[in-house]
This record gives C-alpha cells, sequence and structure tokens, in this order.
C-alpha cells in the first residue's frame, strides 16, 4: 500500500513537472534569478524583427527582446550601465552546451541600434526542434554564429 | 576585545591546519587557451598529483581488491579500455563505454551523458558503482585510512592524515588534471618540425572542409567542443543519454562530443562501443546517420564522402595520436612492478 502511495506521489511529481517545465533560466549577476515556464516567456512584450539566415534569405522573427527579460531579473541596464557594469556580459548557453558571449551593452537599446530578440517563431511558425523552442537573433550581424539555437540558459557575469 | 581574540584564535587555528605544498605547473600549448577547470579550494600541487596518481593506480579503491581506476584506464590506450564496455567487480558490463582521460583540464561536464560538473564530483562515481569499483568512498577512506603508506601523503598533501572521500577525489582530480595530451604528429606538423604525407594532408583538409564538417563538433585545438549531441547511431535510440540528467525530452539519445586526439588507440568508438575501427565511424559518419526526433541537425543530410577521401580522413585521424602522452613516465603505474607498499 506504501509503495502504492510513493508510486502515484512520483507519477503525479512526474507529471507537474512535465507540465511546468522551467525553459529558460536566467542567473548570475543578477537581482532576480529567473526560472522562467513557456507560459511566462509568451506573457513578455513580443517584438519582430527581419534578419538573413544562415540560408542568405531574409525571414521574419517573432520574439521578446533580450533587454526585457535581463530587466525583469534586474539586470544593470539602462541608467545603471555605466562605470564597472561595462564589463558585465551575457553568456547565452544551449541545449546542447554551445555557448556564446554578448556585452550588457550589446542588448540595451540606449547603447544599440539593433535589438537582440528571442526568437519563438521564424516566419509566423513556431520554431522546429533542433533550432527552438527559442533562438536567439541577431539583426544585421554578418555571420549567424551567435544566433544561438535551443537557448536554455542566460548568466550575467562580470569580466575578471 | 573578545571579537579580536576570537580572531587570533581562528587565525591560530587556520595556521595550525595549512600544509605548505608546491604549485604543479600545468604546460599546454597557447593554442588550448585558458578556460580551464580548476576549483578554487583545490589547487593543483606536486604532492597532491603525487597522491592521485597512486590512488589511481590502486586496486585497494575497490571492493575485493582487483579493480583500480587504471584497470579501465590504460596509459597507452590513451586511458581507454580497449573494449566497448567495461567490466568492473560485479561481472557484469558496465552500461558506457570507457572515455580517454586525455586534456580533462578543459571539460566542463563529465560522463557521456555529462552528469558530473567537476573532476572532483567525477572521481568518486565509479567508485561507488557496483558494476565498476563497487566501494562505497567512505569505506574507500577506512581502508586508506588503515595503511601506514597514504596518511602520511594525505598530510603531505591536504594538511590532513584523516583521509575521507571529498580529498580522496580531490587528489584524483589532480592527478586527471595533468593528462595533458598536446604532442602529436599534427602538432609537430603545425610548429613546422614534421611533414605529413599526401594522404594525411588531403584527411586534414576533409575533416576542416565544409562537406564533412567535422570541425563543427571536433574543432579547436583540443579536437572537441564542450557539446552534447545525437549522432544519428539509431533509429530509435535505446539509451537515453543526456536527458537522464537534464530531463528535457530536446536531450534525448545526446552524448558528450568526445576529443579525437588519441583516437586511433581509443577504440572500440561511440558511447556504447559499438565499432571496432576508425573506417566504421567514418563509414557511419558518411553514409549511415540515421534520422530520430533530436538527431544533430549538423548531421541531417548525407555528406557521402569518396572511398578515397574516407581513407585519406582516417589517415588523419592517425596523426593525432600523441606517442609522449601514451608513454609519459609521469603518468604510468608508481607502484614497482605492481608491487604497493
Amino acid at each position: 500500500m506504501k509503495s502504492l502511495k510513493i508510486s502515484l506521489i512520483l507519477v503525479l511529481a512526474s507529471v507537474l513537472a512535465t507540465s511546468a517545465q522551467t525553459v529558460l533560466k536566467i542567473s548570475g549577476e543578477v537581482a532576480t534569478p529567473l526560472a522562467l515556464q513557456a507560459s511566462d516567456i509568451a506573457g513578455f512584450p513580443h517584438v519582430q524583427v527581419k534578419a538573413a539566415d544562415r540560408d542568405g534569405k531574409t525571414h521574419t522573427y517573432d520574439g521578446v527582446p533580450v533587454f526585457e527579460l535581463l530587466k525583469k531579473a534586474g539586470v544593470t541596464l539602462g541608467g545603471q550601465l555605466r562605470g564597472e557594469n561595462l564589463v558585465k556580459y551575457a553568456l547565452v548557453r544551449a541545449a546542447d552546451g554551445y555557448e556564446v558571449l554578448f556585452a550588457l551593452p550589446e542588448l540595451d537599446p540606449d547603447y544599440s541600434p539593433r535589438t537582440i530578440i528571442l526568437a519563438d517563431k521564424a516566419d509566423g511558425a513556431a520554431l522546429p526542434a533542433g533550432t527552438g523552442p527559442y533562438r536567439i537573433v541577431v539583426p544585421e550581424e554578418k555571420k549567424p554564429a551567435r544566433w544561438i539555437r535551443e537557448v536554455r540558459e542566460i548568466e550575467i557575469k562580470f569580466a575578471k | 576585545m573578545k571579537r579580536w581574540l576570537l580572531g587570533g584564535l581562528l587565525i591560530g587555528c587556520a595556521a595550525f591546519s595549512m600544509v605548505k605544498t608546491t604549485p604543479f605547473p600545468l604546460r599546454y600549448p597557447a593554442s588550448f587557451g585558458n578556460r580551464i577547470s580548476v576549483p578554487d579550494d583545490n589547487p593543483t600541487t606536486i604532492e597532491g598529483v603525487e597522491l592521485g596518481r597512486y590512488l589511481f593506480y590502486d586496486t585497494l579503491l575497490s571492493k575485493n581488491n582487483t579493480i583500480s581506476c587504471s584497470s579501465c584506464h590504460h596509459q597507452n590506450k590513451a586511458f581507454t579500455d580497449g573494449f566497448a564496455l567495461s567490466v568492473g567487480v560485479s561481472g557484469r558490463p558496465t552500461l558506457r563505454n570507457a572515455m580517454s582521460l586525455a586534456n580533462l583540464l578543459w571539460v566542463r561536464d563529465f560522463f557521456w551523458d555529462g552528469h558530473a560538473s567537476s573532476l572532483e564530483a567525477q572521481a568518486l562515481v565509479p567508485m561507488a558503482h557496483p558494476d565498476e569499483m563497487g566501494l562505497p568512498p567512505e569505506k574507500a577512506a577506512e581502508k586508506l585510512n588503515r595503511t601506514t603508506f597514504y596518511p602520511e601523503k594525505f598530510r603531505k598533501a591536504f594538511g590532513t592524515e584523516s583521509i575521507t572521500p571529498v580529498l580522496i577525489a580531490r587528489a584524483l582530480a589532480q592527478f586527471e588534471r595533468t593528462l595533458i595530451s598536446a604532442d602529436s604528429r599534427y602538432d609537430r606538423f603545425l610548429s613546422g618540425k614534421e611533414t605529413l604525407s599526401a594522404a594525411e594532408k588531403r584527411g586534414l583538409a576533409v575533416f576542416e572542409g565544409s562537406k564533412g564538417n567535422c570541425t563543427h563538433c571536433h574543432g579547436g585545438a583540443k579536437f572537441f567542443q564542450n557539446v552534447f549531441h545525437n549522432n544519428g547511431l539509431d533509429a530509435s535510440p535505446l539509451d537515453p543519454g543526456r536527458q537522464e540528467v537534464t530531463t528535457q525530452e530536446a536531450d534525448f539519445a545526446r552524448f558528450r562530443v568526445p576529443t579525437l586526439r588519441n583516437i586511433a588507440v581509443t577504440g572500440p568508438y561511440m558511447h556504447d562501443g559499438r565499432f571496432k575501427t576508425l573506417e566504421e565511424v567514418v563509414a557511419h559518419y558518411s553514409d549511415h546517420v540515421h534520422a530520430s526526433r533530436t538527431l544533430s541537425p549538423e548531421l541531417s543530410k548525407p555528406i557521402h564522402l569518396s572511398t578515397l577521401e574516407k581513407q585519406d580522413l582516417v589517415a588523419f585521424l592517425r596523426i593525432l595520436t600523441d606517442s609522449t602522452f601514451l608513454t609519459n613516465p609521469a603518468f604510468s603505474n608508481p607502484f614497482v612492478q605492481g608491487r604497493r607498499y
């Protein structure tokens, strides 16, 4: 009987874990570490950018400006992005372990004319497995090596 | 006043447990980069590395005193064992193939599924595993404490004769960080000391070219990226791989990308040791990648190398063997003629 109860609890726990899975973590030099679920990301303001992918063709991407995500975590952006905070960076990590780096000013509209987004749609369709659910899109960047696919984590760090 | 007294006492205690050690110089080419993993609480020291080397080769760390780390990690095979799966104290085969220990200083997640994030965390896992060394680390510490040999070695390395699993792991990790392989024929070719045959040069071109795209996962001076991929071994993979660690569906059947350095001596290949030869491995990537829901997008289009390209690629892979590494006396069994102490 006891083992039946335990199994039921385990099944319930795994169901809950699946339905409320963290899809993006934001950690490091932040005021509030975030563990976001898909519904949280869907609730952020979305923008649309046009950018050319590796295939050379221009596509329309929908997504959340990375700036908005980092602001929610209390990263030193906007008026706070000065002095020593200028040597902070965002390390973006994918599911497969691939990592790329952005200096904070690259992500801040006070500094940069382009909007780097965490895309969840390309040409109106959800990103396919192996690319999505989330991919960084960097408009105007000539080589898309930082368009990191399957984004799982953003860690804010200080250069030492 | 009280606070000063307490401070003085604390400093006194710290001084009492302090030990004089000598930093171990980790030497490697600039091209390897300095993104190395050495935890602040376990700096690499001459004394720690020496102790770790003894522990690595000591069968006392197994349940029945027959298996050491070196039983499945032979130096002359770049610290692999030549078997598809290894056999430990239970006689049952392990779940996955024994990995090479070359250049772990740059590895960020250990094991095929990356479930240990430091060498210190990794070291005790095979010790405790019933199908590997089968000895709970606490029991291992007790056994070492009972010897006349080890307490003194631990005192020199860590300032205490009280041996614990944490200190065993730290010593093993220190030794493993010194296992640096950077002197293959390829390295000598890069520094102008060696010439390559025509086949080897053509193989290098295939390796670096966009057709093979081998460098996507195996690029850079260390011949691996710290990434996990499903490399299309099966249409219906049985081993969930990385998914067991992250619980994420997208990580199903993904495994760590191993280094290609010394690859000619580390067969059989893949996480389950299914391929006996490099020719079979190259044939897989060229013509036999199976699609499945988490297949790496990099492998989704067959590359179909020609017979000559395959032969050349294998010829290139063979020049990644580092005979200095395979025979370096500093990495060998320190117990003279198998005698322990």
